[in-house]
């Protein structure tokens, strides 16, 4: 008896080190996030966001969740038009992102969630926000700005948005390289999943990576042009422009100024790709520019699969795998119609969320399975070490354990819109209304449009739910 | 054998425990000491700056004989932020307008506080509690001749192992009635932050 007291000890050190300085919450290791969430976006679909962030629930800064109940908690706030709230749980949130990118290279505490990881599942890990949730963060913080009438602040975040795609751009390539050297090591690949495991494809659909974010751009352009820097707004249009070439009013804007700052080889190759461009008289008018959020982003699905593992000493054996996946192909939204007294304008795509979500995972996919690989190798050794040990029972009771604590990470940012579209047009100056046509209902907007200034209209529309806020720029 | 990892297990829980809760303490330092906390804009920046930028003012040649006979009339335009971090850049130009005053070369007038005189001199023409002949008169104010602005801009770059951030401050004076811009200077920062290999 006497002789096992120090390794008690040794466990109970390391079992309160664990909990005092890194939590989560047990309820996370067993009820995956996406039902969590469940009611919360349930509320959320109704417009009640007050009753949505009330069922959010509160975690503990310590939480390996913390940072991801800030963001949902922050969308909440924004949805709610609680602006100044919305813009300080941001900031908590972005505090936590930056913490994490500053920590050092081989982290101690990381060994023991990893640890932790190993003998339950990836939801005892902390959560890293990816590069497109970080570029929504950014996004909405500017709006918050906005909002508020702080265009600096707004520019701020704006340019933060754009140093998180670019270092994105810059960590995108070795990271995947890393990823899929380090799963070959643990003796499978990407290819073994295929069969089992949904391959997301019509979720992704044309996106080319999970973080250059146009809408993102979009805004940027905006925002720099209604503080006059045309050269600022132009590269950003350009940018926007080259992932979502088809977006008529994108080609309006890059032709547009590309004419008005006298851009003569760009005007004329966009001249070719997007037809000739005839300046317009804008005196006395405004333009009108709508940022229309579609709905809500899918939450992560857990798939189970039995998938062959090789490794030299147990020769190869099927392990059962709990992997996160987006399910089912995108949603197809009809066009939102804005009708002015004169004409009637369509609303455009100018992201999907969903897509880029689904692609960041597929980008994740070879380093989740090196980690499940590690894990059920593991947790087969603590299973056949306790039915030696305690016979049918311990045997039982291990697998009873395993089937249960086999549960994939579905943790992701679920409150964010399934899709942004734009729209824009030249309104004459003064107070004008706006028809909306949408979802088969007929709604309307009052807007003060002034001359010669951009008006930004941001307006939601999650299921029956319509919603909108004006400022002027 | 068995006393040894019983005395170290006892021992790091100790330093665990002990690191996890410390007790919190509360001291007095040099406003002035170099401030490294982390990358980020910081007081030391701050100092930096509006020291050398009205150092730079009032050693240049063109403000010696600007302000030779006379106290020039100047006001403060906002500093742009174009950096990405929220910087209270009204706290740059308050250290510089204070500073430029301290040495009694320059006069200032606050627009930023325009509405609050023209509220007090309401209230001493119409409150009826002042006195109308010992009211100050309206329309008496002295117009600035000089206007000071500037721009605080900054690049940013990291990667795994360090981060690099630069910052570029500009100020110029320009007379309002001439538009010439008299003086300008620009102050440069650069701050590395090269990341810890191990921690918690």
């Amino acid at each position: 008896m006497f002789k096992y007291l120090p390794k008690r000890i040794l466990v109970t050190a390391i079992i309160s080190v664990l909990s005092g300085c890194a939590t989560f919450q047990l309820t996370d290791l067993f009820q995956g996030y996406n039902s969590q969430m469940k009611p919360v976006k349930a509320a959320q679909r109704q417009g009640d966001f007050l009753k949505a962030q009330n069922l959010l629930g509160e975690r503990e800064q310590s939480n390996n969740t913390y940072v991801l109940s800030l963001l949902e908690r922050g969308r909440l706030q924004f949805l709610a038009a609680n602006w100044p709230a919305s813009q300080k749980t941001f900031a908590q949130a972005y505090v936590q992102v930056e913490n994490q990118r500053n920590k050092a290279k081989i982290q101690i505490s990381k060994g023991f969630e990893n640890l932790g990881a190993v003998v339950s599942n990836d939801n005892a890990t902390s959560y890293e926000v990816p590069y497109y949730e970080q570029g929504m963060l950014h996004s909405y913080q500017a709006l918050n700005y906005l909002f508020q009438h702080d265009l600096s602040g707004a520019l701020v975040e704006i340019r933060r948005a754009n140093l998180v795609q670019e270092n994105a751009l810059k960590a995108y390539k070795d990271e995947l390289y890393k990823a899929q050297n380090e799963l070959h090591n643990s003796g499978m690949s990407t290819d073994s999943l295929q069969g089992g495991y949904p391959s997301m494809v019509s979720a992704i659909g044309k996106v080319k990576n999970g973080f250059q974010n146009a809408f993102t751009f979009y805004l940027s352009g905006i925002l720099y042009e209604a503080s006059g820097e045309l050269n600022d707004a132009y590269i950003d249009y350009k940018r926007a422009i080259e992932i979502y070439p088809e977006n008529n009013y994108l080609q309006q804007d890059v032709l547009r100024l590309a004419t008005k700052l006298a851009m003569q080889d760009d005007l004329a190759s966009f001249q070719q790709r997007f037809g000739k461009y005839q300046a317009r008289d804008s005196k006395g008018q405004g333009q009108v520019v709508v940022l229309v959020e579609r709905d809500i982003i899918n939450s992560k699905q857990d798939v189970g699969l039995n998938l062959p593992v090789g490794r030299s000493n147990y020769g190869l054996k099927f392990f059962s795998f709990s992997l996160p996946v987006y399910e089912g192909a995108l949603t197809q939204h009809s066009k939102i119609s804005f009708k002015s007294t004169e004409q009637s304008y369509q609303s455009n795509e100018i992201v999907r969320i969903q897509s880029l979500a689904a692609k960041d995972l597929k980008d994740q996919l070879p380093s989740l399975l090196t980690r499940q690989v590690v894990r059920v190798v593991a947790k087969e050794q603590v299973r056949q070490k306790l039915s030696r040990e305690a016979g049918d029972v311990g045997n039982i009771l291990a697998s009873i354990y395993n089937i249960a604590s086999e549960k994939a990470d579905t943790r992701s940012w679920s409150t964010l819109p399934d899709q942004v579209d734009i729209v824009r047009m030249d309104l004459p100056a003064g107070k004008q209304v706006l028809q909306v046509q949408v979802n088969g209902q007929q709604k309307h907007i009052e807007v003060d449009v002034q001359p010669n200034r951009i008006t930004l209209i941001n307006y939601s529309a999650i299921g029956s739910y319509t919603s909108y806020q004006v400022i002027n720029l | 054998m068995n006393k040894l990892a019983l005395v170290t297990t006892l021992g790091l829980t100790l330093v665990f425990a002990a690191g996890c809760a410390n007790k919190s303490v509360v001291r007095y330092g040099d406003a002035t000491a170099v401030e490294t906390t982390d990358i980020n804009f910081g007081s030391t920046d701050l100092q930096k700056v509006a020291a050398q930028m009205t150092d730079s003012l009032l050693l240049s040649p063109v403000v010696g004989t600007l302000t030779q006979n006379t106290r020039p009339v100047m006001f403060v335009e906002r500093l742009k932020n174009k950096t990405s971090e929220h910087i209270d850049t009204e706290s740059i130009t308050d250290s510089i307008s204070t500073k430029l005053l301290r040495s009694g070369k320059f006069r200032f007038v606050d627009m930023g506080r325009v509405e609050a005189a023209r509220e007090q001199l309401k209230f001493q023409h119409d409150g009826g509690m002042v006195d109308p002949n010992k009211a100050t008169q309206f329309g008496r104010q002295i117009g600035a001749q000089y206007m000071l602005y500037g721009n605080l801009s900054s690049i940013v770059k990291s990667n795994q192992d360090k981060s690099d951030v630069y910052y570029k401050f500009t100020l110029r004076l320009m007379d309002l009635e001439s538009g010439l811009v008299e003086w300008a200077d620009e102050t440069e920062i650069r701050k590395t932050k090269a990341k810890e290999s191990v921690g918690w």
